[in-house]
């Protein structure tokens, strides 16, 4: 035993003592509802104060997965989910390395590169919605412009769902490309100038030195931002309701969940305050989220010991 | 890094690779330049509608404005009910970035030191949540049956977690000599005062990374306030903004002054405290 008092003696229970608000809120606000999900989605629950609520068993799942044009609809969703994931992942995970190389090095002007291509991660998916939806207006508007320099055309955001999609993606990885960005900036700024140097005296050329120093050591960023990259990705949606609404052909699981438990209408699709059967589709979402993270993990763990071993 | 020198040096030694050593430079700043660009670009835009009249808009949305008209930002000022919306966000961010710290740090601490049972086990805990199912549903029957549905009180409630937070204050915390607690101790002085006018300013720079990091994502809340309050004066100014693009949708002069004025406070506060937005980023990202 230390000689330290705070955790002994007459006042030990001190400690504890201040330390319950700060543990209540989160049993109360994030870890209670996060588990008692799952005890949600075995039931009827609606939206509407006092209304009862039944245990309704494994319905909720049975129509999520298997019934009609709603479980085709969410089969779309997932699908169209993970591709939301690949391209943002893939993408992103590729521009924010380059971005961070060509920013390491001694050039003039990196502070005020690096500002700028960060700047949209802190502002909220309302103003980027907004500028967006304006640098995208189709009559006119500076894209639809800088197409049709090439002879092209676009509906952009109300176009063929395909396509609004793919710009969501683009929205997504120019307001989060930043953050993978800072994240290996960080990286590459524990990597020795001196490795750097004696990979120059041994006459290897910048690719052969990014291959053989900074990409293995660069392992733990490279991990951090995978995994980032993944896991958000699966579970961001709050673009698409800013961009899009909800609308048919573009849904991802995130927005279907938030559409059923508390009330989206667009169109044909109406939907309902559907908290039970919302619980069971945040149930289908967190093992997609947990699968594909637990994998990936996995392959990167065995990635890194090969690295390191 | 000391890369330059090394070229400079051998650039004097062997000439013959002066060239290459420079387009790699070139095309570094080609690069930069271009995402710049792409970057620059939806901001100018936004400048430039804000300050064009609708006609002028109307004709031709991409070309630079004839004249500078200041209007819309007075019209959107006065008719996106502005000042009710911003001080609402103003409390809701205050109030509980302020409460949240406080119970943050009297949580991180004494797992940072191992003052209570089960410190690592508590600390895990906190960190799990990061991967479970989305809470929404059941918390909102939580708040509907509290009675704290549509009310500011309850809306603060939700925004006093921060797992994140609380991992970064820990690692912090362990950076702080423990000689200090026995001395402080020894001297007789009691805990709550220890952590508030001892810890904390010891701490500061790790307390300033997390209410930013805290504010900012209340700030910019949406799902939230959409969910959870129904009357117009509750609306933070997210909320507000979105109704705002409801009534003004066409009118994207008058819409893109309000956004600049929404945007604008956020983009000066980012410049000064930048530093500690990306040491809280990548730290979580390390830790979490």
């Amino acid at each position: 035993m230390t000689s330290y008092l705070f955790g002994h003696g007459r006042s030990r229970w001190l400690p504890y003592l201040f330390l319950l608000p700060g543990v209540f809120f989160y049993l109360l606000i994030s870890l209670g509802p996060s588990l008692a999900t799952t005890v949600f989605s075995f039931t009827d629950a609606t939206g509407i104060a006092g209304a009862p609520v039944h245990f309704v068993g494994l319905d909720n799942y049975k129509e999520f997965l298997f019934m009609g044009q709603g479980s085709a609809d969410n089969y779309d969703a997932l699908w169209r989910t993970l591709k939301f994931c690949f391209f943002v992942t893939t993408i992103q995970f590729s521009l924010g390395l380059l971005l961070a190389v060509l920013l390491n090095q001694r050039l003039k002007g990196t502070a005020l590169f690096r500002t700028l291509y960060f700047m949209p991660a802190i502002l909220g998916v309302v103003i980027l919605g907004l500028i967006w939806t304006l640098f995208l207006y189709p009559l006119g508007g500076p894209a639809s412009r800088l197409l049709g320099v090439f002879g092209l055309s676009s509906e952009f955001l109300g176009g063929p769902p395909t396509e609004a999609f793919a710009w969501v993606i683009v929205v997504q990885i120019w307001a989060n490309v930043g953050i993978t960005m800072v994240i290996f900036i960080a990286g590459l700024q524990t990597i020795s100038a001196e490795l750097y140097e004696a990979g120059r005296i041994d006459g290897a050329g910048s690719w052969q030195i990014f291959r053989n120093v900074t990409w293995p050591l660069l392992t733990p960023s490279v991990n951090t931002n995978l995994l980032l990259n993944i896991i958000g990705s699966l579970q961001a949606w709050t673009l698409f309701m800013v961009l899009l609404g909800y609308r048919n052909g573009t849904q991802v699981l995130g927005y279907t969940i938030f559409a059923q438990g508390f009330g989206q209408t667009s169109g044909s699709v109406t939907s309902a305050f559907r908290q039970g059967y919302a619980a069971a589709a945040s149930i289908v979402l967190f093992f997609l989220v947990l699968v594909i993270g637990l994998t990936t993990q996995t392959i990167l763990r065995r990635r890194e010991a090969r690295i390191i071993g | 890094m000391s890369t330059t020198a090394i070229e400079t040096s051998a650039r004097s030694k062997k000439a013959s690779i002066a060239p290459r050593v420079k387009w790699g430079r070139i095309g570094s700043y080609a690069i930069l330049l271009l995402f710049a660009a792409i970057y620059l670009a939806p901001m100018l835009m936004l400048i430039s509608t804000s300050v064009k009249t609708l006609p002028e808009f109307m004709r031709d949305a991409t070309a630079p404005p004839t004249s500078i008209n200041l209007n819309n930002f007075v019209d959107a000022w006065n008719k996106a009910n502005f000042p009710r919306y911003l001080t609402n966000s103003l409390i809701y961010t205050g109030a509980a970035t302020f409460i949240y710290i406080l119970t943050a740090v009297f949580v991180a601490f004494p797992i940072a030191r191992g003052y209570i049972r089960g410190a690592t086990a508590l600390l895990t805990l906190f960190v799990i949540a990061l991967f479970l199912p989305v809470a929404l549903i059941p918390q909102f029957q939580l708040m509907l049956n509290l009675g704290l549905y549509n009310s500011p009180v309850g809306y603060i409630v939700l925004f006093l977690v921060n797992p994140i937070g609380v991992v970064i204050l820990v690692n912090y915390v362990k950076s702080i000599p423990k000689e200090l607690d026995e001395a402080a101790a020894m001297d007789g002085c009691g805990y709550f005062r220890f952590v508030t006018s001892i810890v904390m300013p010891l701490i500061r720079p790790a307390i300033a990374t997390v209410a930013v990091l805290h504010a900012i994502g209340i700030w910019n809340e949406l799902i939230l306030p959409t969910i959870y309050l129904t009357n117009k004066d509750f609306y933070p100014i997210t909320r507000g903004m979105i109704v705002f693009q409801g009534v003004y949708g066409s009118n994207w002069p008058t819409l893109a002054a309000a956004v600049l004025i929404m945007t604008l406070p956020m983009v000066i506060l980012f410049l000064f405290l930048q530093r500690y937005i990306v040491s809280g980023l990548t730290q979580g990202a390390v830790k979490g």
